[in-house]
C-alpha cells in the first residue's frame, strides 16, 4: 500500500501540470537567458564526450580554429587565415590578443596541446581524422600535418570536439577539468548544479565584444511537455526540441515563436549484419520493403521530416539521391523473405533507448514488419546501456540517428560503414565490405572535391543496395522561444550558438 | 473449535465425514451473509465481476489481431465517438478495445503474483511462528531485510536483472510482497500455537506437519484472505507502475500502465488517451479495496473467538 501513495502523488502532479500554463510573466530588466534542453551535459571537457547535450553547452564556452556559418561555409574563428602548403600540410595564422577565461592569452602552444590531446582521446580521436603532428612555428602560427591527405580537415576542425583548450587550465585541473572548463568563447563557466542547471556568465575579454546578455542558464527539463510549459510560464526563454505534438501550441501562442530547420541528422533503422537472419542481404531488403517511412514521419513526428534514401542529409557535402528508394511493398518483401529461406518470417528484437520519439518509431516498425510475419519484440534500454549493448553487438536490430556534425560526408559515412570502426566508434551494424572500405578510404584522402563527390555517390548507391541500415528520414530540428529574444538561430549541426542574443522590450 | 479437538481423536474415515463439510459451509455462509449486508463491499464485488467478465470475454468484445494491436495511423488521437467509444491512441488503436484486453494482464499478474506470495510467504510465516526460536529469528530477520528495501524498488531490480516480460513481472511483484504475508501468517500462528486445541493435538501425537496444515493454517486463513484481496490491488498498481516506466508489459500488448505512459505526452491535446486507462486502474483498485475491507469486517468476528 506504500506504493499507492506514490501513484496518487504522480496522478496529482500530472493533473496539476495539465492545469497550469497560460500565465504571463512581466519581466523587468532581464539579465539572464534561460535555455531548456532535454538532458544535462555529461562533461564540459570536449575530448571526453561527443553527445549533443554536452556539445550544446560547450559551444558557448569554447571557440575553434575555424567555424561554419548558417550555410555551412567555413569562416575564420580563432584562426584568421590558413593556407595549404601541400596535400598533407596546412598552416594556420592565429588571431592575436585572444584571452582565455582564466586570463591567459591564446598561443600556438595551446593549439598544439589541444590537438595532441584530442588525437590521444579514444572518444574523439576519430574526429581528428588523420592528423599526425602539430608544430608550433611561432606564438601565432601552427602547422598541422596529416599522415595522408585529409579532404574534410577544415570541417573536422569546426566540431566542438576540436575546441581549443588552455594548456595550463587543463593540466592544473587534472581529472576535474570537465567540471571547470576554460575556453575562449563568449561565455565562461560559472556553476553546475548537476542534473539541474549549468550557469554561464559573459566573458569580458571575448575577442568579438562582450555579450549583451550577461548570464545564461542551461536548465535540464527532461519531459518535452514540461519544456513547452516552461516557455509558456516564462520559466525558460528558449526551449530546444519542442515535442511534435506541442509545436502548434508554441506557434499559436501570442508570446512565443517556433524555429524549425532541417538538421544534419538522419534517423535510421539498423541491422546487425553479423547475426542471422540479418547477415542475409535479402532479409535486409525485405525489411526495407516492409517499412513505410512516410507513416512514421506523419504519425510520430507529425510531418517534421523528409523520407530519404541516403544515410546523410541533403545539406551535407557529398549527398547523393541516387540510391534505391524503398517503397512499402509487402508482396515483394514476402518474396524476398521466401528467397532468403524464411517464408514464414522469424522472431527478432529491436533495440531503442528510452527517447519517446524512438519508442514510438519502434512500435510503428513492429506493426509494419508484423505484416510479413516477423515477430519483433521491442527492448527499451537506457541510453548508456543502449550504447554499450549495441557496441558489443548484443542487438538484432536497432534505431538510432547520426548527426553529420561537420557537414561533410566523411563524418557521416566513414564511422558508420567502415570495417575498422565496428562498435562504439559508430559501425553498430558491424557492416564489413572490402569495396566499401576502399571507397571510403579513397574518398577521405582525396583532395579533389569532384572526385570525392563521385566516390560518395558510389558509396550511397552501394549502401542502399546492401542496406546495413535503412535510412528512415532526415530530421527537422526545432526550438521554441519567447518573441522578445532576438538574434537566435538554429545551427544545422544542432549546437546552437547563443552568441549575439539580446532581449527586446 | 471443540469440534477440531475431537476430530483428531477419531479414525480418518469418520473424521472426513464429520469434520469440515457441514460445519465449514455454514461458516463461510455466515461470512457471506455478513458481507452481503455491506453495500460498499457488494459494490466492489459487482465492479470486480465486470472486470473479470471483460477479461474472460475480451476476445469476443474486440479481436486482438485486427483491433487491439493493429495500427491505424490516419485515425490517431481521435476523441471519443460512436466508432471509438473511448477514442484512439497515438497509433490510432481503439482505446476501449485495448482497455478491455488490458484487464487480462492486470488480473492475471494481480491474482497469480499474490497466490505465489501467499504460498511462499505463508509457509515461511507458519514455520517461523510454529517452531519459534532460532528458526523464527532467521526467517523473520531475512524477511526484515526484504522489508527494508522498498517493494517497488525490489521489483524494479528483479525485472531489470531478469528482463521485462510477464513471468518475470509476476515473480518480481510476488517476491517483493512475500514478507508481508509471512508476517501476517506468523502473527496468527503465534496466537494459535499455544491454544488448547493445538496442545491437545500435540498430546495425542499428531505430527508437526499435520498440526500446521490441518489445524493452524485453516484457522489463520482469515487475515490472509483480507491481506490477499488488498494485495491484489497493490499488485495491479505495481504492474501498472512498472509498465509505466517501461519495465512491465512490452508493446504492442495492451496494459493500463503502459497506455498511461504512451499518452502522457498528449495530455494537453488528447485527454482521453490517459484518462480512460487511469480510470480503469482507479476503479479496479477501489473495488478491490472495498471488497477487502468488507471481507475484513465479515471475517473479523471469527478472529475474536
Amino acid at each position: 500500500m506504500k506504493y499507492s501513495a506514490k501513484t496518487a502523488i504522480a496522478v496529482a502532479l500530472t493533473a496539476l501540470l495539465a492545469g497550469c500554463g497560460g500565465q504571463e510573466e512581466t519581466a523587468q530588466v532581464q539579465d539572464t537567458l534561460v535555455v531548456a534542453q532535454g538532458s544535462d551535459a555529461k562533461t564540459l571537457d570536449p575530448h571526453a564526450t561527443n553527445d549533443q547535450p554536452s556539445s550544446r553547452v560547450a559551444a558557448q564556452i569554447y571557440s575553434q580554429l575555424v567555424t561554419v556559418d548558417e550555410t555551412m561555409k567555413i569562416v575564420p574563428d580563432l584562426a584568421v587565415s590558413w593556407e595549404s602548403v601541400d596535400a598533407n600540410t596546412t598552416v594556420f595564422k592565429l588571431r592575436e590578443g585572444v584571452k582565455f577565461h582564466n586570463g591567459e592569452e591564446l598561443k600556438a602552444s595551446d593549439v598544439k596541446f589541444t590537438l595532441d590531446r584530442m588525437v590521444d582521446s579514444p572518444t574523439v580521436a576519430h574526429i581528428a581524422g588523420t592528423i599526425e603532428t602539430v608544430d608550433v612555428i611561432d606564438d601565432y602560427t601552427v602547422k598541422i600535418t596529416t599522415s595522408q591527405p585529409f579532404g574534410p580537415l577544415l570541417y573536422h576542425l569546426t566540431h566542438t570536439a576540436s575546441s581549443i583548450l588552455n594548456e595550463k587550465a587543463v593540466t592544473s585541473s587534472g581529472d576535474n577539468y570537465g567540471q571547470q572548463p576554460v575556453g575562449t568563447g563568449p561565455y565562461k563557466f560559472a556553476d553546475w548544479a548537476a542534473g539541474d542547471t549549468i550557469s554561464l556568465t559573459a566573458h569580458n575579454d571575448y575577442y568579438d565584444g562582450v555579450q549583451a546578455v550577461p548570464n545564461v542558464k542551461f536548465r535540464n527539463i527532461v519531459e518535452g511537455t514540461n519544456r513547452t510549459i516552461a516557455l509558456e510560464t516564462g520559466e525558460a526563454d528558449i526551449a530546444y526540441d519542442i515535442e511534435p505534438i506541442d509545436k502548434e501550441t508554441v506557434k499559436n501562442h501570442s508570446n512565443l515563436q517556433l524555429l524549425e530547420g532541417e538538421a544534419l541528422s538522419v534517423a535510421y533503422y539498423g541491422f546487425n549484419t553479423t547475426k542471422p537472419p540479418f547477415d542475409n542481404v535479402k532479409v535486409r531488403q525485405a525489411m526495407g520493403y516492409a517499412i513505410n517511412s512516410q507513416d512514421i514521419i506523419d504519425a510520430v513526428v507529425t510531418g517534421s521530416g523528409t523520407a530519404t534514401n541516403s544515410s546523410i542529409s541533403p545539406r551535407v557535402f557529398g549527398y547523393s539521391p541516387k540510391g534505391i528508394q524503398y517503397q512499402q511493398d509487402y508482396e515483394k518483401a514476402r518474396q524476398l523473405l521466401t528467397e532468403a529461406g524464411y517464408p514464414n518470417g522469424f522472431k527478432t528484437t529491436l533495440w531503442t533507448n528510452d527517447n519517446p520519439v524512438r519508442v514510438q518509431i519502434a512500435q510503428v516498425l513492429q506493426a509494419q514488419v508484423r505484416e510479413i510475419g516477423i515477430d519483433m519484440s521491442i527492448e527499451v534500454v537506457e541510453w548508456g546501456a543502449f550504447l554499450d549493448g549495441t557496441s558489443r553487438g548484443e542487438h538484432d536490430t536497432y534505431i538510432l540517428s547520426w548527426v553529420t556534425v561537420t557537414g561533410d560526408a566523411d563524418y557521416g559515412l566513414f564511422p558508420l560503414f567502415n570495417s575498422a570502426t565496428h562498435g562504439s566508434a559508430g559501425n553498430r551494424s558491424f557492416y564489413t565490405n572490402e569495396k566499401m572500405d576502399e571507397l571510403l578510404e579513397t574518398a577521405r584522402s582525396s583532395v579533389s572535391q569532384e572526385e570525392r563527390l563521385a566516390l560518395y555517390e558510389q558509396v550511397q548507391v552501394q549502401l542502399q543496395e546492401e542496406l546495413p541500415h535503412l535510412p528512415i528520414y532526415v530530421q527537422v530540428q526545432n526550438a521554441g522561444m519567447k518573441k522578445n529574444v532576438k538574434g537566435f538561430q538554429l545551427a544545422p549541426a544542432g549546437h546552437h550558438k547563443l552568441k549575439g542574443i539580446s532581449f527586446e522590450g | 473449535m471443540s469440534q477440531q479437538i475431537t476430530a483428531d481423536t477419531l479414525p480418518e474415515a469418520v473424521l472426513e465425514a464429520t469434520r469440515s463439510a457441514p460445519k465449514k459451509r455454514s461458516q463461510w455462509l455466515e461470512v457471506w451473509q455478513h458481507l452481503k449486508r455491506n453495500k460498499m463491499a457488494m459494490f466492489g464485488l459487482v465492479i470486480l465481476s465486470l472486470v473479470v467478465f471483460a477479461a474472460v470475454f475480451a476476445d469476443l468484445i474486440a479481436d486482438y489481431e485486427t483491433v487491439v494491436i493493429a495500427q491505424n495511423l490516419s485515425d490517431r488521437l481521435q476523441g471519443p465517438s460512436a466508432q471509438y467509444w473511448m477514442g484512439t491512441d497515438e497509433f490510432g488503436r481503439d482505446i476501449f478495445a485495448r482497455m478491455i484486453h488490458g484487464t487480462r494482464v492486470s488480473l492475471m499478474v494481480g491474482v497469480l503474483s499474490v497466490a505465489i506470495a501467499i504460498m511462499i510467504g505463508g509457509t515461511l510465516g507458519a514455520v517461523a511462528g510454529y517452531y519459534g526460536g532460532r528458526l523464527d529469528n532467521i526467517i523473520m530477520r531475512v524477511m526484515d531485510i526484504f522489508l527494508a528495501v522498498p517493494s517497488i524498488l525490489l521489483a524494479i531490480a528483479i525485472v531489470s536483472a531478469l528482463g521485462a516480460n510477464l513471468i518475470n513481472l509476476m515473480l518480481a511483484i510476488a517476491v517483493s510482497s512475500i514478507p508481508s504475508y509471512a508476517r501476517v501468517v506468523r502473527a496468527s500462528v503465534l496466537s494459535l500455537r499455544d491454544q488448547e486445541f493445538i496442545e491437545a493435538a500435540r498430546a495425542i501425537g499428531a505430527s508437526d506437519t499435520r498440526i500446521i496444515f490441518r489445524h493452524i493454517v485453516p484457522n489463520a486463513l482469515a487475515p490472509v484472505i483480507v491481506q490477499g484481496a488488498l494485495g491484489v490491488a497493490t499488485a495491479i498498481l505495481s504492474t501498472a507502475g512498472l509498465s509505466f516506466i517501461g519495465l512491465g508489459i512490452q508493446p504492442p500488448e495492451p496494459e493500463w500502465g503502459a497506455m498511461l505512459a504512451g499518452g502522457r505526452q498528449y495530455l494537453r491535446h488528447a485527454w482521453h488517451v490517459t484518462t480512460f486507462p487511469g480510470l480503469a486502474i482507479m476503479i479496479t483498485i477501489l473495488a478491490l479495496n472495498l471488497l477487502g475491507d468488507g471481507l475484513r469486517d465479515a471475517l473479523d468476528p471469527r478472529l475474536k473467538h
